[in-house]
């Protein structure tokens, strides 16, 4: 409850939180209130006697506020549509990428030896690829079944290496306390010292990284969208500035093609960082203010 | 004579570094006891006393390996046992230990009863929580009294110094173990506590939570009031082991002699006397010394001294590892 009211009196995490789950909250609800559909949708609302060229971006106006792209899909539900996938990248890769680099640091900082070698070299050896380029080489040979989950699983499979590195640095730091030798000579086991001992410590830590991993998931995923090799089966906020891309809203100047989703994505990542960085600041006691 | 409740033989550990080498941090330490002796091993920071605890408990974390030898706990051998086994049938049952700086020894994320609860939970099953608290209770009343309830529900961070450190020993001989090993339980605490933490261990002791005891300290003159039989060690190995007044009045062996005069008491007639400094490190274990691992720093060592090893053999009334002792 202290940690809770200390965080409330930063601005930082309050701003944070306040765009995150706006978004959230948009991305869950608006369907239920507008009406979410990927038709042709533009001359519906079109003005009496504008002309509509077969390839341009439908302009904003009343019951079209973001315009429409240029097969004439309404932007705001196109937007929400991307959102949720998004978010659902994030999520799910930050998911993965915190509980597998967490299981690993912490096994692997705490038994040591030989076991810390292999995981650590392992560790080592992710780090070094470099994550797009493996992402693109993966998606563009992918020509079918290229689904958002496995676009998740990748990302999440791909960046858990630091976090892997900076909690296998704590435990290791951690295993050489007084009450985890009391632990061990009390007859506790490798999990129940790792479950009762180590966790507790790291997992603010944790929780940290997770949100980190969060905001890098989805910018991981607009990017590889965004040069087209984005999921198959959805729309997300990369594929929507990919389409605009490539039917000229750049250099048309048809700006409710980019802007839009841009700033969505800037906004989730911005909040997440934000949200990290006032966190740190209380949970950190280095970093705490009166 | 009755059955020694732990012996110990020849027993020797290294630690493994990487590339093969080896450090041997304890060579062949041999001692019995029985029950009720209290058993005082002494000597300087890095001569082996915390390896050589680990290697009584039969709890070899690596790169801890044990070379040879063997322990037995009431007849009991610990070598070549698994973890789990080591863990769950020996460990606080058969050998209980006081961890070196005790009263920073409890998790301050949990509370005491939690970390106590977890020592029946990891050797009983089927153990419930009520019957489980009851028994602590009944146990910590032992040592805090009134306050047991308070300091069972408490977090470490809210108890003192020393009643962190009685909930330590209170945890650590909580399943009425047949040995305790207490490793430099009191040398991070000021007199007064250590005192406290001393009546303390006398008070289970004749309670009869436990009988047999092994004290490891660097204080010479504290183990006189604590121990029977002191054993000094150097280097990894035995240099001298007899009774408490033998040892700390009428020192044999060079090093043990050396550490008495390195002491600052305050017994009378001491405020003249300046500490001496033992001059010099102890040897590198990871080599073979071809000699006498304390010829380097003794200031009687004769030339043969670099040369032949000493071996541990009775000298009139006690064991000493010196051909030279007087």
């Amino acid at each position: 409850m202290k940690l809770l009211r200390n965080l409330l009196k930063s601005p930082m995490f309050v701003i944070g939180t306040g765009l995150f789950f706006g978004t959230l909250l948009f991305a869950l609800f608006a369907p239920l209130i507008l009406n979410i559909t990927m038709d042709r949708v533009a001359e519906a609302y079109a003005a009496p006697g504008s002309d509509l060229l077969p390839d341009a971006f439908p302009k904003l106006h009343r019951g079209l506020w973001l315009g429409a792209d240029n097969l004439g899909r309404d932007y705001v539900s196109l937007l929400i549509r991307g959102l949720r996938s998004s978010l659902y990248v994030g999520f799910m890769a930050g998911t993965i990428a915190t509980v597998l680099g967490t299981l690993i640091g912490i096994y692997s900082g705490f038994k040591g030896g030989l076991v810390d070698d292999i995981l650590s070299a392992i560790t080592n050896v992710f780090i070094v690829l470099p994550m797009f380029v493996v992402l693109i080489l993966i998606s563009a040979s992918l020509t079918e079944g290229r689904s958002l989950t496995l676009l998740a699983l990748m990302i999440g499979g791909m960046s858990w290496t630091w976090s892997a590195r900076s909690v296998r640095a704590q435990s290791s730091a951690l295993k050489t306390r007084d009450h985890i030798a009391l632990a061990r000579i009390n007859g506790d086991g490798t999990f129940a010292i790792l479950v009762k001992h180590i966790l507790p410590y790291l997992a603010s830590f944790v929780f940290l990284v997770f949100i980190l991993q969060i905001a890098s998931g989805i910018l991981a995923e607009a990017a590889i969208s965004m040069i087209g090799l984005g999921p198959l089966d959805t729309q997300s906020l990369g594929i929507i500035l990919n389409d605009a891309k490539a039917n000229g809203a750049l250099s048309d100047g048809y700006w409710w093609g980019i802007f839009p989703s841009t700033i969505l994505i800037t906004t989730i990542a911005f909040s997440l960082y934000l949200i990290n960085t006032s966190m740190e600041g209380v949970f950190n006691p280095r970093l705490r203010r009166e | 004579m009755t059955t020694p409740v732990f012996e110990v033989e020849n027993l020797s550990l290294h630690y493994r570094l990487r590339f093969g080498a080896k450090v041997h941090a304890v060579t062949n330490v041999s001692f019995t006891m029985q029950p009720g002796e209290i058993l005082g091993i002494a000597g300087e920071s890095g001569c082996g006393k915390s390896t050589l605890v680990n290697g009584l408990m039969g709890l070899f974390i690596p790169p801890l390996y044990p070379s040879g030898g063997d322990v037995k706990v009431a007849g009991e051998s610990l070598m070549n046992r698994t973890p789990q086994d080591i863990r769950k049938n020996v460990l606080s049952r058969k050998v209980s230990m006081i961890p070196q700086g005790a009263f920073n020894a409890l998790n301050p994320t949990r509370r005491v009863k939690d970390i106590a609860a977890d020592v029946i939970a990891a050797h009983e099953h089927g153990v419930d929580r009520a019957s489980t608290h009851v028994r602590l209770l009944e146990r910590f009343k032992l040592f805090f009294g009134k306050d047991a309830d308070h300091v069972l529900n408490s977090y470490p961070i809210q108890l003192t110094a020393g009643e962190r450190q009685r909930s330590v020993i209170g945890i650590s001989t909580l399943l009425n173990p047949e040995m305790v090993i207490a490793d430099e339980p009191t040398s991070a605490l000021d007199v007064s506590t250590q005192k406290v933490v001393i009546k303390m261990i006398f008070d289970l002791l004749d309670a009869g939570i436990f009988k047999t005891m092994i004290f490891i300290t660097h204080e010479l003159p504290l183990l006189r009031h604590v121990a029977n039989n002191i054993a000094i060690m150097y280097a990894g190995e035995f240099v001298e082991k007899g009774t408490a007044d033998q040892i700390v009045f009428a020192p044999k062996h060079p090093y043990t002699k050396a550490l008495m005069g390195a002491m600052l008491s305050a017994e009378p007639g001491q405020k003249d006397r300046k500490p001496i400094a033992i001059e010099g490190a102890p040897p590198s274990l990871a080599k073979e010394i071809p000699g006498c691992r304390f010829s380097e720093r003794c200031p009687v060592a004769r030339p043969e001294c670099r040369t032949k090893i000493q071996e541990l053999r009775m000298f009139s009334d006690r064991l000493v590892r010196c051909d030279y002792a007087e």
